[in-house]
């Protein structure tokens, strides 16, 4: 059989012609056409007039040994079909080709692989790789697509061992190796075998992913400061990456250094206008200025591509609320909750609005759902508190402040918050040990801070220390209290009750922390969007809503044929097994009901 | 006192809608004269009547019509141009996200429909495994059910052998003669469910009329329509309309263009009715639903607010409006309107767990336990599953996970076929850091709710979490092909695509 013979010659030819010499100086340039024309015009000198279907019969002349080295002869056509995405004819062609080479066309094979995990069929295209490698077991390019494959897969520890066999084969270092070997790394919990490799990595070639990995790293291993030097020095490469930015300017933000970080996320919208994270990020630093006019300018811009995003909806409230349109704020509040229903934030933020507006009930219910899911933060346990003793529930609202001020330990204003409603509930013990408290909190917080509290956190503090006849020395800072002298005890404490309602602004403060949130959000996302998953989940929750009942009706009334034809309709939808409540409405008193359903909504 | 006139007798009887006692007056006054025109005609009447079915509203299309369907036009349609693909990106009101959509991936409406819950399944076994497969021994066969139903009217009445023997009828003798061929149609159509006599009569009487007869070309349309020739329908209407404005035949002709998935034409022809007979509230309510198919919600409910004001007690309406409002954050409205429902007397499971829903969305705390407390006393198997899905969320409200995850329990212990509950559940035990079984859970809704793109999210994140890049990929896909607008997907697959594109 001359095919027979074919295929054997192929065989020997193969090495022979993939020597390995000029296979790894092609491998460094896989993609660049420019090294595989030559060859191809080469042997389309031979084969020009014949037609790729008619190859055999020209190969099966004697003595015509060259022309069978047509194994690579269409290299370049499928390259140039790869690079366009013209996976169609890139697949058909590679198919005629390997059909022709009895599957020995190494390049063929290779972008087979290649396409086949651009389709998400990674273990296929593994498995071509494998190929490959047998087929030119000295390209160190198809170890490292394995490497990658068996990376894609999941197997790290595997993807390592084939990344190390193919830094043995090359003789000088790739960055992309060692940048590979470090996520690999990364994944199997190697950190500073990972950081080794990154460093190596950027030694060799700076790639702005290979800072964005290192940086992940040190914020895996709480390096804040490194992780903010890798990406400053990512930036002195890259000053135009929007991603690179947006991190650093995250960063800085987390670490409280607001200037540099709005530095940052200034210039990432300059490049991007419509990057997401750093909108977000950026309105809720103006947010924080009260600037809620330019940050809902902001947040507009976000909204056209993240409509369904809860942090933006939470951002978008707390900008209303600091206009003080309370409805807007709850409806978008509502909306962000709807979306996320895990998120304390927002439940929190709910909880904030109700209780400013007066609706206490409502604004307990939000705060208790958000104990439920947080039951570890402080502050909720405050606003409960503040909720509740307005509910005139004392008993709870004081072990609700017992909570907060265990939970929390540094926040000042829980401990005035507490004070006051010992106060009000005459326990004046409690209460001066509460405004010792806070004190000593403000003291510590002027320290770690700098700065001071609000203005009328540190007023109502010297009432109520004036009160208890403390000394309220340390509640002085600049304006002093002049107001005080006139008043007499009894509306002092008219005062002091209302001062819980004039805390607002201490809760306002706290609630600017759930503006924080949505800046923390953009980092959390790989485990927070999950939830957002849920959320949209949750919206189905109506599913069963209107359902049944209507259609029989609407029949009904749309054609009001006589009242016989509508109880065989029924009768139809019976067998259909649809709710048909004809019966139930002979059995239930409906009149009486009627009127029972006015006086609830009513 | 002399004797009444039997045949006035019956005559009266009919008038009053008292069919038994007017077909036995008949049949005796038949005993005693087999040739007597007048009461043979009431007689068919009479029995026709009992059965009468108004059959442009709420047509159900078969297993075989949805399955072996090549009557649409155009196979890949453009968007905003079909009532079967995606909606637009473009589209009006509130996305997926917010309004959850039904199996056949239109927006979830205000009523349930004939059809509108069942969808349009892609394949066989999609098609055998429509949600109500486990409540309901109701086969979706090729004949609809209703239709069956019509037919058995006439094995009822067997003792005597059937009034009318079909095959020995001299269709062409009696096709000639106008006062019997219409009652004798619409017995035959009606009553037997013969629609091949139907049209064999109806086409020889139209002829016989010199085709000047529009009601005859009505009942053409009528049988080619049964008979799945849609084109042939479309024609006899039309003559028809071209003699005679009736709102009937705008109907049918609607629903012809329906069938062969040309909305827009539909609706022209709607609209055209609507010029004719202004204020026409079941041309007005076709014109919605097609609207609300389309995905274009705001003008949907301009539509049914319209009809509102022809019609204040139209239950459909109020209902798609109440719907509408809830979804778009507007809980206290649609309170409003499910309340109106209450009050017109509608006293059912669903309409009760609309209500608590509302009620909690409006944060009217106290109403929403009593109203779900009741929409469980009333709810049946079919809907209880939905009332333990719904107090499911509102556990989630409050922010009670353990409660929530019962109820999603007691939902999937009431129907198993749940998809929605096996996500949430799914979602719930990802919270707890049960992977496995959360992905177990996504998988199974994700097949028992193919139209569902959140367990698909779900799934590729989680496997994105875990590390297995491939199925994420892959999953991630799927989410995007139902809900080609999702942002968090389209996310996940762009970090995806750049593990999987890089060279």
């Amino acid at each position: 059989m001359t095919n027979n013979e074919l295929g054997g010659s192929v065989v020997i030819l193969l090495p022979e012609h993939l020597d390995p010499n000029r296979k790894a100086e092609k491998s460094l340039y896989t993609m660049n056409p420019v090294t595989e024309t030559p060859e191809s015009q080469v042997n389309g000198m031979t084969t020009t007039t014949v037609p790729p279907g008619s190859a055999l019969k020209a190969k099966s002349r004697p003595r015509k040994a060259p022309e069978l080295q047509t194994v690579e002869r269409r290299n370049w056509l499928i390259h140039l079909h790869y690079v366009r995405k013209e996976f169609d004819l890139c697949k058909h062609l590679i198919r005629e080709q390997l059909e022709e080479t009895r599957g020995m066309c190494e390049y063929a094979n290779y972008v087979q692989g290649l396409i086949l995990r651009q389709e998400g069929k990674i273990q296929e295209s593994f498995e071509l790789f494998q190929l490959c490698n047998i087929l030119n077991p000295s390209s160190v390019e198809n170890i490292k697509q394995m490497a990658r494959a068996l990376f894609l897969l999941g197997r790290h520890k595997l993807a390592v061992e084939a990344y190390l066999q193919a830094e043995d084969k090359l003789d000088k270092p790739d960055w992309e190796l060692h940048h590979n070997l470090g996520v690999c790394y990364l994944h199997l919990k190697d950190y500073d075998g990972s950081r080794e490799q990154l460093m190596f990595a950027l030694e060799q070639n700076k790639h702005h992913q290979t800072f964005a990995v290192l940086a992940k790293l040190y914020l895996l291993v709480n390096d804040v400061s490194s992780a903010i030097s890798t990406y400053r020095a990512a930036i002195e490469y890259f000053p135009e990456n929007g991603d690179l930015h947006t991190a650093l300017g995250l960063l800085y933000m987390q670490t409280g250094k607001y200037q540099q970080a709005f530095e940052h996320l200034g210039t990432t919208l300059t490049f991007d206008p419509n990057n997401t994270r750093a909108i977000l990020a950026a309105g809720s630093m103006m947010q924080s200025h009260q600037d809620f006019d330019v940050a809902l300018a902001k947040y507009r811009v976000a909204a056209q591509s993240i409509a369904e995003s809860p942090p933006l909806w939470n951002n978008i409230a707390m900008c209303f609320f600091g206009k003080r349109k309370y409805v807007a704020s709850i409806s978008c509040l509502k909306r962000a909750n709807y979306l996320a229903p895990f998120d304390w934030k927002i439940l929190y933020n709910l909880g904030l609005v109700h209780l400013t507006m007066q609706q206490y009930t409502s604004a307990f219910h939000f705060l208790s759902a958000a104990v439920n899911l947080r039951p570890t933060k402080g502050h909720i346990f405050m606003l409960l508190a503040i909720s509740l003793t307005y509910l005139d529930d004392e008993e709870n609202a004081r072990q609700a402040y017992e909570q907060a001020v265990r939970l929390e330990e540094r926040d000042p204003s829980i401990c005035l918050n507490y004070g006051i409603f010992l106060h009000n509930h005459n326990d004046k013990e409690g209460a001066i040990k509460m405004i010792n408290e806070f004190e000593v909190r403000m003291v510590k917080f002027r320290h770690a801070t700098g700065a001071d509290l609000d203005t009328e956190i540190i007023e109502n503090g010297a009432k109520l220390a004036s009160l208890l006849g403390v000394d309220g020395s340390v509640f002085r800072k600049k304006p002093g209290r002049t107001r005080l002298d006139a008043q007499d005890e009894t509306v002092l404490l008219e005062k002091t009750a209302s001062v819980t309602d004039t805390l607002k602004p201490v809760e306002e403060s706290v609630c600017q922390s759930p503006p924080p949130v949505p800046t923390a959000i953009p980092e959390l996302n790989p485990s927070e969007v999950p939830d957002a998953g849920n959320t949209a989940v949750l919206v189905p929750p109506m599913e069963a809503l209107t359902l049944e009942e209507p259609p029989a009706f609407v029949s009904d009334s749309s054609n009001a044929r006589g009242k016989f034809l509508a109880s065989a309709r029924l009768q139809f939808q019976e067998d259909e097994s649809k709710v048909t409540d004809t019966e139930n409405k002979k059995e239930t008193p409906n009149s009486g009901f009627a009127e029972y359903s006015d006086d609830i909504f009513d | 006192m002399g004797k009444m006139d039997p045949l006035f007798l019956a005559l009266s009887y009919f008038k009053r809608r008292k069919f038994e006692k007017c077909i036995t007056a008949c049949t005796e006054l038949l005993a005693k004269n087999p040739y007597d025109q007048a009461v043979w005609s009431l007689k068919t009447r009479a029995l026709t009547e009992q059965v009468w079915v108004d059959e442009c509203d709420g047509e159900e299309e078969g297993l075989a019509d949805v399955l072996m369907d090549d009557n649409t036009i155009a196979s890949v349609a453009r968007p905003g141009t079909s009532l079967r693909t995606a909606p637009p990106s473009t589209a009006d009101g509130p996305s997926q996200t917010f309004r959850p959509s039904t199996q056949s991936g239109r927006p979830l409406s205000g009523v349930v429909r004939p059809g509108s819950q069942g969808g349009r399944p892609g394949t066989m076994d999609q098609a055998l495994r429509t949600p109500r497969t486990a409540q309901t021994a109701r086969p979706m066969s090729a004949t609809s059910g209703r239709h069956v139903r019509l037919g058995t009217a006439s094995m009822l009445s067997t003792t005597e052998g059937p009034f009318i023997n079909l095959a020995r009828l001299n269709i062409a003798k009696y096709a000639t003669q106008q006062n019997i061929a219409k009652a004798l149609f619409e017995y035959i159509y009606f009553h037997e469910n013969d629609v091949r006599h139907a049209l064999d009569l109806a086409a020889q009487a139209t002829q016989a009329q010199e085709f000047k007869d529009w009601w005859w070309k009505v009942q053409l349309g009528r049988c080619y329509y049964r008979l799945g020739l849609f084109r042939d329908a479309e024609k006899q209407f039309k003559s028809a309309l071209k003699q005679q404005d009736h709102i009937n035949t705008y109907l049918l002709l609607g629903r012809v263009y329906i069938r062969l998935d040309q909305p827009i034409g539909a609706l022209e022809v709607y609209k055209e009715g609507l010029d004719k007979y202004p204020g026409e509230v079941t041309l007005l309510t076709a014109i919605a639903r097609i609207y609300e198919g389309l995905h274009d919600l705001t003008k949907a409910v301009k539509f049914y607010k319209d009809i509102l004001h022809h019609d204040a007690t139209h239950v459909e309406a109020i209902a798609c409006i109440g719907t509408h409002h809830f979804y778009t954050d507007q809980p206290e409205v649609a309170l409003r309107f499910y309340r109106r429902l209450l009050q017109m007397g509608i006293y059912n499971c669903e309409i009760f767990n609309n209500l608590g829903l509302c009620c909690f969305y409006a944060q009217q705390y106290d109403m929403t336990l009593t109203c779900f407390e009741r929409a469980l006393s009333l709810a049946t198997d079919h809907s209880v599953a939905d009332v333990w899905y719904n107090l499911g969320h509102i556990a989630l409200g409050i922010g009670d996970i353990n409660l929530a995850y019962q109820c999603y329990r007691l939902a999937l212990v009431a129907n198993n076929d749940h998809g929605e509950s096996y996500n949430n559940l799914g979602v719930l035990e990802y919270r707890r850091g049960n992977l496995d079984t959360a992905r177990a859970f996504f998988m199974t809704a994700a097949s028992l709710a193919p139209h569902m793109f959140q367990p698909h999210f779900n799934h590729a994140k989680l496997a994105h979490k875990v590390g297995d890049l491939q199925t994420s990929y892959i999953i991630v896909q799927k989410a995007l092909a139902l809900f080609p607008g999702h942002v968090d997907s389209k996310e996940l697959l762009k970090t995806l695509e750049t593990h999987f594109h890089t060279l």
